[in-house]
């Protein structure tokens, strides 16, 4: 067990390692530098400026640089935001994506899985096709039509909702639902069609000729082994959520981390880039590798010496 | 019982004609697509999504052929209409109708033709209606003028005849009541309430800020996400079969260091190397940059599968008996492996066609796809998400495009996973 884990942090750091490499060449293949203004620079100032944030060195240097800069979590300050260190930029940025990400997933955690067991349970009964036709819809319609259509029919029509910010506590209902949409979908048939493949097993009809209740056999003997893909499936779903807001965080104008990426890459601001990246990066990884722990826990059937999901 | 004398009259018997001998045994012996197909036949909801895909993949190609205007035809003067007008009759069958932008239109009744009036300066307007028979000083014009000037008042004029439009319930309102109208005044005679309601005939969808058509547009956005979607999900096709069927064929410490390598790049959140690629490449253009994006990426997933596939069907006799004839590695790899795992392929092929569509428009949505005038749908969405609350039907047809769309090849990929694969069918 301890091996394991070890091993899978040994293969997590190379990974990252790997990871802030490849960024680190595409980044400085994008054409253009973070001192490229519509009006050119006096070359006396722009030798100046390089020289000051150290981009007058030869790049191996830069990149040892960088790497040393990561693996200490000191990045130094950030190229376009002028005085601000790259660690504030996303301190700054986290409460706000993951006050968002963490409603967003609680909420696809606590109505995703509970209608997904329901519509199983009733199978095609009105309820489940109800839950199924809910479900459907949220996978295919994108996230970002379902936040204009929130801004546009609570927010404008209805007035319910603000249409941006998180000031009020209303305004977390827009980007929680909008963020949460397509992974709840998801979620509740994914429990559904497991729950169904559960329900037909054997050991499930054993334990009802054996007169258990009911619900104890659904809520102990079914319900815990249908969740085990949705717990896989769960795992690198709560880093992409993190990781895939940038267009909700557009949408409503949040101050979050997603903001700051995009807006990093267009104003080449390579020390942001890099730390959003491997912050990014670590903690995906991080989820991966504690789902893949976690999985091991619930199954006895897997092996952890079988290594890689 | 044994002994029961049965009447066996002979006369009651006749010969089968060959025929009908011959039709007793002959049900068709189905091949495996001939036998997937008569499944899918019988799957009601793959069938409408496979209805579904066609007519999405005719509005893209056909549908333009059908409209002389091209996607980026500007009208300056047509700006943000709606698919429904509401139209004012001013005059003997004469409709008008009013934009957002105080442009002032009539429309033809028959056609749907709309044409623009020219506005004209308030000041011209009043000099005409004052009397200036008698020398006025110009204080004197000045305060007569103030006197019949009017406020929130445009003037257009039409034939000789001048239109007043009076917008100021309209300013009042806060453009957002629905009940509150334009007050037009023409030949004397005023109109306050728009009379009827119809469809806009000369652009079914609208057209969007720069009077461009969006039905021709949510066409071309078709043709866009769509060409984007194939290519990308045919290069993922390509580079995931070739890596995961060589992987598992070769087995050993190749398909070691290839898994791992896989391993590493599906924990990489990729959704932050589309968007780096997408900046890094920009430079040679739109649409190939966000195939070459797509396609590079979205690759691994393919290639576990075939691996695991190959890795299956590699143990069977049939590879045995072409190794022992000394069919080369490349023939049995794509001649007898890939082929007969492609039931799966297709199925995995047909899912990510729509996730192709939602991270195109995705991305176009944050602005790194294909570049202006050209649009996809992700393109359109986000042009219109500027006035959702003015002009909510310019974000409605391409979403409801994307959505239809996702729905079709998902309904499609259910029927044709549970008919190339009746043992993965679910629920």
């Amino acid at each position: 067990m301890g091996k394991y884990i070890l091993k899978r942090l040994v293969v997590s750091v190379i990974t990252i390692f790997l990871i802030a490499t490849i960024t680190f060449f595409m980044m400085r293949a994008i054409p253009g530098g973070p001192f490229t203004r519509e009006r050119p620079v006096p070359p006396e100032i722009l030798r100046q400026l390089e020289a000051k944030y150290n981009l007058d060195a030869p790049l191996s240097e830069q990149y040892v640089d960088y790497m040393i800069g990561l693996f200490t979590f000191n990045m130094g300050p950030s190229f376009s935001k002028i005085g601000v260190e790259v660690n504030e930029l996303i301190l700054g940025g986290i409460p706000a994506s993951a006050t968002v990400g963490s409603f967003a997933v609680i909420l696809i955690i606590g109505i995703g899985i509970p209608f997904g067991i329901i519509s199983a349970l009733k199978q095609n009964k009105p309820i489940d096709y109800a839950v199924m036709f809910l479900a459907t819809l949220g996978v295919t319609v994108p996230s970002f039509v379902v936040a204009t259509f929130i801004i546009f029919f609570f927010a404008g029509r209805l007035g319910w909702l603000p249409t941006f910010g998180i000031k009020q506590p209303l305004g977390y209902v827009g980007p929680t639902i909008a963020l949460a949409g397509y992974s709840l979908s998801f979620v509740t048939r994914l429990t559904r069609s497991s729950m169904l493949e559960v329900l037909r097993q054997d050991y499930i009809r054993t334990a009802r000729a054996n007169g258990i209740p009911e619900w104890v056999v659904i809520a102990k003997h079914a319900v815990k082994n249908a969740l085990i893909p949705v717990v896989t499936y769960i795992g690198p779903m709560v880093a992409g959520i993190l990781t895939g807001s940038f267009v909700i965080e557009k949408i409503f104008l949040i101050p979050g981390i997603g903001a700051y990426f995009v807006e990093s890459i267009t104003n080449r601001d390579y020390t942001t880039i890099m730390a959003i990246t491997a912050f990014y990066a670590a903690f995906y990884i991080l989820m991966v590798l504690i789902v893949d722990v976690a999985y091991a826990f619930i199954d006895p059937r897997i092996r952890f010496e079988r290594g890689s999901r | 019982m044994g002994d029961k004398d049965i009447d066996m009259n002979k006369e009651k018997f006749t010969f089968v004609s060959e025929e009908e001998k011959l039709r007793e045994d002959t049900r068709p012996s189905l091949t495996y697509w001939a036998d997937a197909w008569r499944r899918l036949k019988k799957n009601r909801l793959a069938m409408v999504g496979l209805a579904g895909v066609i007519l999405v993949m005719l509005f893209g190609v056909v549908g333009p052929y059908f409209f002389e205007a091209s996607y980026s035809d500007q009208r300056n003067d047509l700006r943000n209409l709606p698919p429904r007008l509401e139209l004012y009759e001013i005059g003997d069958d004469v409709f008008a109708y009013v934009t957002r932008d105080y442009n002032f239109l009539i429309v033809e009744e028959e056609t749907g033709e709309m044409f623009n009036v020219e506005r004209v300066n308030q000041e011209e307007v009043m000099s005409g209606r004052i009397d200036v028979d008698e020398v006025l000083s110009p204080s004197q014009i000045r305060e007569q003028r103030d006197a019949v000037e009017k406020t929130n008042v445009n003037f257009y004029q039409l034939d000789d005849e001048i239109i007043e439009l009076d917008y100021a319930n309209k300013l009042a309102a806060g453009d957002i009541e629905p009940e509150d109208f334009y007050k037009i005044t023409y030949k004397g005679n005023t109109v306050e309430k728009p009379s009827v309601t119809v469809r806009n005939k000369a652009y079914p969808f609208g057209t969007d800020g720069l009077g461009r058509d969006l039905l021709i547009r949510v066409m071309y956005g078709a043709r866009i996400s769509l060409l984007v979607a194939f290519i990308a999900t045919l290069v993922n096709f390509i580079i995931g079969v070739t890596y995961g069927a060589i992987a598992g064929y070769e087995g050993g410490q190749t398909d070691t260091i290839m898994m791992r390598i896989v391993d590493i790049i599906n924990s990489v959140p990729l959704t932050l190397y589309i968007i780096l690629l997408m900046v890094m490449v920009k430079s040679s253009g739109g649409l190939g940059t966000i195939i070459l994006a797509l396609g590079t990426v979205y690759w691994v997933g393919m290639a576990r599968l075939v691996r695991g596939q190959v890795l299956a069907l590699k143990e069977q006799e049939y590879i045995l008996a072409a190794r022992a004839l000394g069919v080369s590695t490349r023939k049995i790899v794509f001649k007898h492996l890939v082929p007969n795992a492609m039931g799966p392929i297709i199925v995995s092929m047909t899912m990510m066609i729509p996730s192709a569509i939602f991270t195109e428009s995705f991305l176009s949505f944050i602005g790194l796809g294909v570049s202006a005038p050209m649009a996809s749908w992700g393109t359109l969405a986000n042009n219109a998400l500027s006035g959702i609350l003015t002009y909510p039907y310019q974000l409605f047809f391409p979403a409801f495009a994307i959505a239809i769309t996702m729905l079709s090849f998902n309904f499609l990929g259910d029927g044709l996973r549970d008919a190339l694969d009746p043992r993965l069918r679910k629920g």
